[in-house]
């Protein structure tokens, strides 16, 4: 029958699809380890110090610029995002205001991350007079970074019972102190896991770092204040310029580096939410 | 009970930041953008003459380029975002559903450099010897694009699939209806205005997308709709050239920016259109 | 019954509310003696939650909800402005339909109220959690898991656990909504006669739609109704206990109370 002969058909191009989605990734990753694994596993390559001008420079400092913004990002967009959710979702009615607020997260999470980049410029550098450093980049990704965050906080403060919340209260709790005793605690775990995410999208962010944080360091990076040269950043630069002779090499193994960092996210933040999800279901 | 206002108010301080954030921005940007609007003028600004040694500042060329490789990614990676989202919710058997939603998960969190990159080694000197050209271009960077748009589009069709009830699908097949009859005629209208959406999503993820296209697309300001020449995109120009700007040329570029803040605010308020009109 | 000589506790005078737009209880009045068991039965949405809920302003929480008429405390009108709240909901505490315990600790959920007005002492806090279990008929039961989650213990002990964390935070008035209407009936056995204990030291309201429970438990008993569908909730009747289950005087009463015992 021919609705029988099309829907073979049509099964056989889903699975061809479905592969072919598997297989892109596969292609990708493959090509990039084989290109770039040995560079990335070598010690004086990921701990050692760059060349401006001279084959085999390393990515130390790249790494620890990398970490370090990640970091202090969260360090600021943490409080702040985890502020807004418990506004949106425990002290404010739906009406104008919520409706607005989420109107504007929503108008933030589609700038695209040039613009980020150059506002974070104009404002830091130009207007505030600071040189490159990773608080500038840290301050602009807090920002690019707090729609997603203040998104699955709330997720996560709305999966708490809401009588929980009655509970509490029913027995002369204020708000606050509900949220801060009960909602919370119950709530953090997801949060927590909510936030591994976005610090992948941190760790691989370029257009930023370019603009605010630095694309060439000798040095690790101290202060907040010094400038920096994040590992996505710095492989931009480095093929882009394609200064020093073994440019590619530098390039393949920086981007293994930034894969196998970002499959470690990857993999412990479902570690985690599954140790989570085991914990209550176990009555925690 | 004054303690628990203060801290009402802190709260609401936070909320209101994101207001503050999306103002500025605007802000900002078109503050800068004044002198190129006002000095070299809006004629000017949308020809397709790039010269700026020679103070010609069109950005024509590079809206166009915008345009087509937007283009160019979702037609080749919505309906595979949108196949690979009906596989995994209707086709796949459990163990070959969750790998690949690991996979487009994985596949989500690759920089864009990387892409960027593998696109520059792999995918642009393959279109080199296939079509006997430069192989950067708007071919280079649609695929690129497909590629990061995928994850989004088919994170949020499988999405809406999941979340159809389920007596659709048990209604159809009561009747005798294959599976693609079902998928065809059922799923997919029901779960049309999820899926329109995911594809708008991915949409603002290909118009802002940077480096990933900067690196394959040729940087160049030719205007052409040929897709194995190298042009350039107004994300591309930014990066390449926003560093060394000065003056009239700096503000040319942020009016090129804010042509993209304006392209995202009209995706915005088309994802509320259609989703208002779906509550009627 | 006589009355234990202080009076009644709480009285609700011309208690009118709305949610919104829709008027849920019309004009009710309704006196609470001291220490003593009132019951509050009727048919599925007569009202009766929502007249309790007003007891320690928990309606409140609900978004467009709105009171008119008076109930008083001790002689003080609760729905006066800049009343207290939060010493309110202390003074008239609550256990819910559906079990409640915070997933903490035993002993952190009873301690939870105690923690709440500023106890940190740790012999007073664990004197006070042992009281309460006690006094919830408890502590047998969990006194050697104070640590393990409240949310492991079974239905029934839950419901005790979260009677226990009410204890605990000494309040005059116990309101209890349908506090057994997810509970296996041995468990609802045991907090039946649990209830006739506190009574001895609390003011005690429970809405209930089972009404042999009104029956055995209660000293005086309001019965609600509403006319239709739509129309707010309405006291029918409201007085001593026996009375009302022997010779009701409203035929309405009479209707339910046969209907169910028939």
């Amino acid at each position: 029958m021919d609705a029988r002969k099309t829907d073979r058909i049509a099964t056989v191009i889903f699975w061809a699809i479905g592969i072919l989605a598997l297989g892109i990734l596969a292609f990708i990753v493959i090509e990039i380890f084989v290109r770039g694994l040995m560079t990335a596993i070598n010690p004086s390559f990921f701990a050692g110090k760059p060349e401006a001008l001279q084959p085999g420079g390393g990515i130390g400092p790249m790494i620890v610029s990398t970490i370090y913004l990640a970091f202090l990002t969260m360090l600021i967009a943490l409080p702040i995002s985890i502020g807004a959710a418990i506004y949106m979702s425990e002290f404010a009615h739906e009406g104008r205001f919520t409706r607005f607020i989420r109107f504007c997260l929503d108008s933030l999470g589609t700038v695209p991350s040039i613009v980020f980049a150059i506002f974070g410029m104009t404002l830091f550098l130009f207007y505030l007079d600071w040189r490159t450093c990773l608080l500038a980049g840290a301050l602009t990704m807090a920002l690019l970074n707090l729609p997603v965050l203040l998104r699955s906080t709330e997720e996560a403060l709305r999966l708490v019972p809401v009588t929980y919340r009655e509970a509490s209260m029913s027995l002369g709790a204020s708000r606050w102190t509900t949220v801060r005793k009960v909602v919370m605690p119950t709530a953090m775990p997801g949060i927590i896991t909510g936030t591994i995410l976005p610090l992948g999208r941190i760790m691989g962010e370029s257009a930023v770092v370019i603009f605010t944080v630095g694309v060439f360091v000798r040095s690790i990076p101290l202060s907040p204040f010094d400038p920096a040269a994040p590992l996505a950043g710095y492989i931009w630069y480095v093929q882009s310029e394609a200064i020093v002779p073994d440019y590619r090499t530098i390039v393949n193994g920086g981007a293994a580096v930034l894969l196998i960092l970002l499959f470690l996210i990857n993999f412990g933040a479902r570690r985690l939410s599954a140790y989570y999800s085991k914990r209550k279901s176990l009555g925690g | 009970m004054s303690r628990e206002r203060y801290i009402k108010m802190l709260l609401m301080a936070c909320a209101s930041l994101s207001f503050l954030a999306i103002l500025l921005i605007f802000l900002f940007i078109f503050k800068e953008s004044l002198p190129a609007i006002t000095r070299v003028g809006i004629p000017n600004l949308f020809s397709t003459a790039w010269n700026p040694d020679k103070g010609q500042f069109g950005m024509l060329s590079f809206l166009v380029g915008t345009l087509l490789t937007t283009l160019g990614g979702l037609l080749l990676g919505a309906p595979l975002g949108v196949g690979t989202a009906v596989f995994l919710d209707q086709v796949a058997p459990p163990r070959m559903a969750n790998a690949i939603r690991r996979g487009v998960e994985l596949l989500a969190g690759i920089p864009s450099v990387v892409i960027g990159w593998f696109g520059l080694i792999i995918l642009v000197p393959f279109i080199a010897r296939v079509t006997n050209s430069a192989g950067y271009g708007i071919a280079a960077a649609s695929v690129v694009l497909a590629v990061m748009v995928l994850p989004t589009i088919t994170a949020l069709s499988a999405e809406t699939l999941r979340s159809l009830p389920i007596e659709l699908k048990e209604a159809s097949v009561a009747m005798g209806a294959t599976r693609w009859q079902t998928i065809r005629k059922v799923l997919l209208p029901a779960g049309r205005e999820g899926i329109l959406v995911a594809v708008i999503l991915g949409m603002g993820r290909a118009i802002g997308e940077t480096m990933a296209v900067q690196m394959v697309v040729g940087n160049s300001s030719q205007l052409t709709l040929n897709p194995f020449q190298p042009t350039g995109t107004l994300t591309s120009n930014l990066v390449t050239n926003m560093g060394e700007a000065v003056g009239n040329f700096r503000s040319a570029l942020f009016a090129q920016a804010l042509v993209l803040l304006i392209l995202s605010m009209i995706l915005i308020v088309s994802i509320r259109l259609v989703t208002r009109s779906k509550e009627r | 019954m006589e009355d234990n000589g202080d009076g009644h506790k709480m009285q609700v005078n011309n208690l009118t509310m709305y949610y919104g737009d829709f008027k849920a209880l019309d004009d009710v009045s309704l006196d609470f003696a001291s220490r003593h068991i009132t019951a509050l039965i009727g048919p599925s949405g007569c009202g009766k939650s929502t007249l309790v809920r007003c007891l320690n302003r928990m309606n409140d929480l609900i978004d467009g909800s709105k009171v008119e008429g008076e109930i008083s405390l001790d002689g003080e009108n609760i729905l006066g402005p800049g009343y207290d709240v939060i010493s309110l909901r202390r003074r008239v505490g609550m256990v819910f339909q559906r079990p409640n315990p915070f997933p903490k600790s035993i002993y952190e959920n009873v301690a939870y109220g105690p923690r709440l007005v500023g106890i940190k002492n740790k012999e007073k806090l664990d004197s006070i959690v042992e009281d309460s279990l006690k006094r919830a008929a408890l502590w047998d039961e969990v006194k050697k898991i104070l640590d393990r989650s409240g949310q492991s213990l079974s239905g029934g002990q839950q419901q005790r656990l979260c009677i226990a964390r009410v204890i605990a935070v000494q309040p005059e008035v116990i309101l209890f909504d349908e506090p057994c209407s997810a509970i296996d009936p041995i468990s609802t056995q045991k907090i039946e006669d649990l209830m006739a204990e506190l009574k001895k030291n609390f003011t005690m309201v429970i809405v209930t739609h089972n009404m042999q429970q009104a029956a055995r438990v209660s000293d005086y008993t309001a019965f609600m109704l509403v006319e239709e569908q739509g129309q707010p909730g309405r006291i029918v009747e409201f007085g001593d206990t026996n009375t009302m289950f022997t010779n009701p005087s409203d035929k309405r009463t009479e209707n339910y109370i046969t209907g169910r015992f028939g």
